[in-house]
């Protein structure tokens, strides 16, 4: 029972800071972490404030059906990281890896594999939209990031963004709107099967709403942060910190 | 200085909305060449990827997947496109709306009845491609065939290259799934896209053809100062 109401004011909570953004409120529902200068920037925020708004109700990505996925999905970009850490795992079939959710949750602590899969699981069969152009439908099988914030004790109020650290050097933030949404999830499954390398073994990110670019792969830890600011060059990701969008809706 | 011999041609809004859609237009089309030249093929239906059957390949043409990829600048066309995307839709929205309310639209972009009788236009298509410039009286408004075009570029292909390019975009498959199944599938979107601004630049292209034809001068002078000279070259 007590999980349950933990649970529902971790929901309720997240309900509040929602309806606070609509107020105006709450900028991070409609801003980027750091806003670039000149019409880039206002650009940005016009994009992103409209789509968050059009997003209000928290819509789900289209799903199909199990006769769209694509069998052979591609792989792109990093395929196999070449550090060393990565590589010891991968030899050892991932039974050493071990993902830390820390920062501004109440219980901090480190999940394996078999313990994530032990968590509620989710199923999507989404399509993978590569800002490049390319997509893919892909039948994902993954503990919701809510659920694993929940499992670490729920976040604490200052909580504004969940920043996700990779093996192959990538991080990026996002934000409570997405961090809330239910097929934001850790897949550690694609089309039946475990994760394969490609894809991002043993455990990558899904926000469907996102360009692949923010669907990281590889991943390494969950910290929750106030602010995005002081980490690496501040922008709230490895993308932004090159001068790409930092929100990817497109 | 105004004569006897020049009317008033093109309202203020026109005119700024329409050199603010040349900047816009042009940092489209680049930007839109950029963002294709990383992954230069197209395909149809929902999903496409490198190895999935294409419906047009750049390498097909001479060009392999890295001298596209070399030749374009994929960060600068994403940051432009998005950036004139806006500047588009906002100069678009300004101009519909304005001239919707002052009634230029229907006065003199719709056309009449009478001038949508076969006659009319068989014989505006015969001045059109014997390159007659419009006669003096006639020059202050536009033909037939012009009315037709303009009508298309801005109710039917302009919405459309906006819709295509929402269909791409992820959260679009959320906000309106809808919408990306109306064009049959991201890609099928993506495809039509880059055919709807081939065929906007073939629009460009006839139309600055028609400038150069009705006398470059007098037509740059009345999208800038509004004036347009109806008789003799020079009337200042």
């Amino acid at each position: 029972m007590k999980k349950l109401v933990s649970r529902r004011k971790f929901l309720a909570g997240s309900g509040a800071a929602a309806s606070m953004a609509l107020l105006g409120c709450d900028s991070t529902t409609y801003l980027p972490p750091d806003v670039r200068g000149g019409l880039m920037g206002a650009a940005d925020v016009l994009t992103m404030a409209t789509q968050r708004l059009l997003l209000s109700g928290q819509p789900l990505a289209q799903e199909h059906d199990v006769s769209d996925i694509t069998r052979d999905f591609p792989t792109w970009g990093n395929t196999n990281p070449r550090q060393e850490d990565y590589q010891d795992l991968l030899s050892g079939e991932f039974v050493d890896w071990r993902l830390p959710v820390g920062g501004l949750v109440n219980r901090p602590m480190s999940f394996s594999l078999e313990e994530l899969k032990r968590l509620p699981q989710r199923t999507q069969i989404t399509m993978h939209i590569c800002e490049q152009g390319w997509s893919a439908i892909g039948q994902w099988t993954g503990t919701p990031l809510l659920e694993v914030l929940r499992a670490a004790g729920d976040v604490t109020d200052e909580a504004r963004y969940v920043v996700v650290d990779t093996y192959d050097g990538w991080y990026e933030g996002y934000d409570m709107f997405d961090v809330v949404h239910p097929q934001t999830i850790l897949a550690y499954g694609l089309n039946g099967t475990d994760l394969p390398l490609g894809n991002g073994a043993p455990v990558r990110l899904r926000v469907e709403r996102y360009c692949g670019y923010k669907n990281l792969k590889f991943l390494k830890s969950i910290n929750v942060v106030s602010s995005m600011a002081g980490i690496r060059r501040g922008t709230g990701g490895i993308n932004s910190d090159n001068d790409w969008h930092w929100y990817a809706g497109a | 200085m105004e004569t006897a011999n020049s009317v008033y041609r093109h309202n203020r809004n026109v005119r700024i909305c329409h050199w603010i859609n040349v900047i816009a237009f042009c940092y489209l089309v680049v930007s839109g060449v950029h963002v294709f030249l990383d992954f230069p093929e197209l395909y149809w239906g929902k999903v496409g990827f490198r190895g999935h059957p294409a419906v047009f390949r750049l390498s097909d043409w001479g060009i392999s997947w890295d001298e596209a990829g070399e030749m374009g600048d994929r960060r600068w066309g994403r940051n432009y496109h998005f950036l004139f995307a806006w500047i588009s839709v906002i100069n678009g929205l300004v101009y519909v709306s304005w001239n919707v309310w002052n009634k230029h639209f229907r006065r003199n972009l719709l056309p009449s009845r009478d001038e949508l009788t076969r006659q009319s236009l068989k014989t505006d298509l015969v001045d059109h491609l014997r390159l007659r410039a419009p006669e003096a009286k006639a020059a202050g408004r536009y033909s037939v065939l012009q009315k037709i075009s303009y009508f298309i570029v801005i109710f039917i292909v302009s919405p459309f290259m906006i819709l295509s390019g929402l269909a791409q975009m992820p959260a679009f498959t959320a906000i309106s799934p809808e919408l990306i199944d109306l064009f049959g599938g991201r890609q099928t979107a993506r495809t039509l896209h880059v055919v709807g601004m081939l065929w906007m630049i073939l629009f460009v292209l006839v139309h600055v053809f028609e400038v150069f034809v009705a006398g470059v001068v007098n037509e740059v002078r009345s999208m800038i100062t509004g004036k347009y000279a109806v008789q003799g070259e020079d009337t200042e």
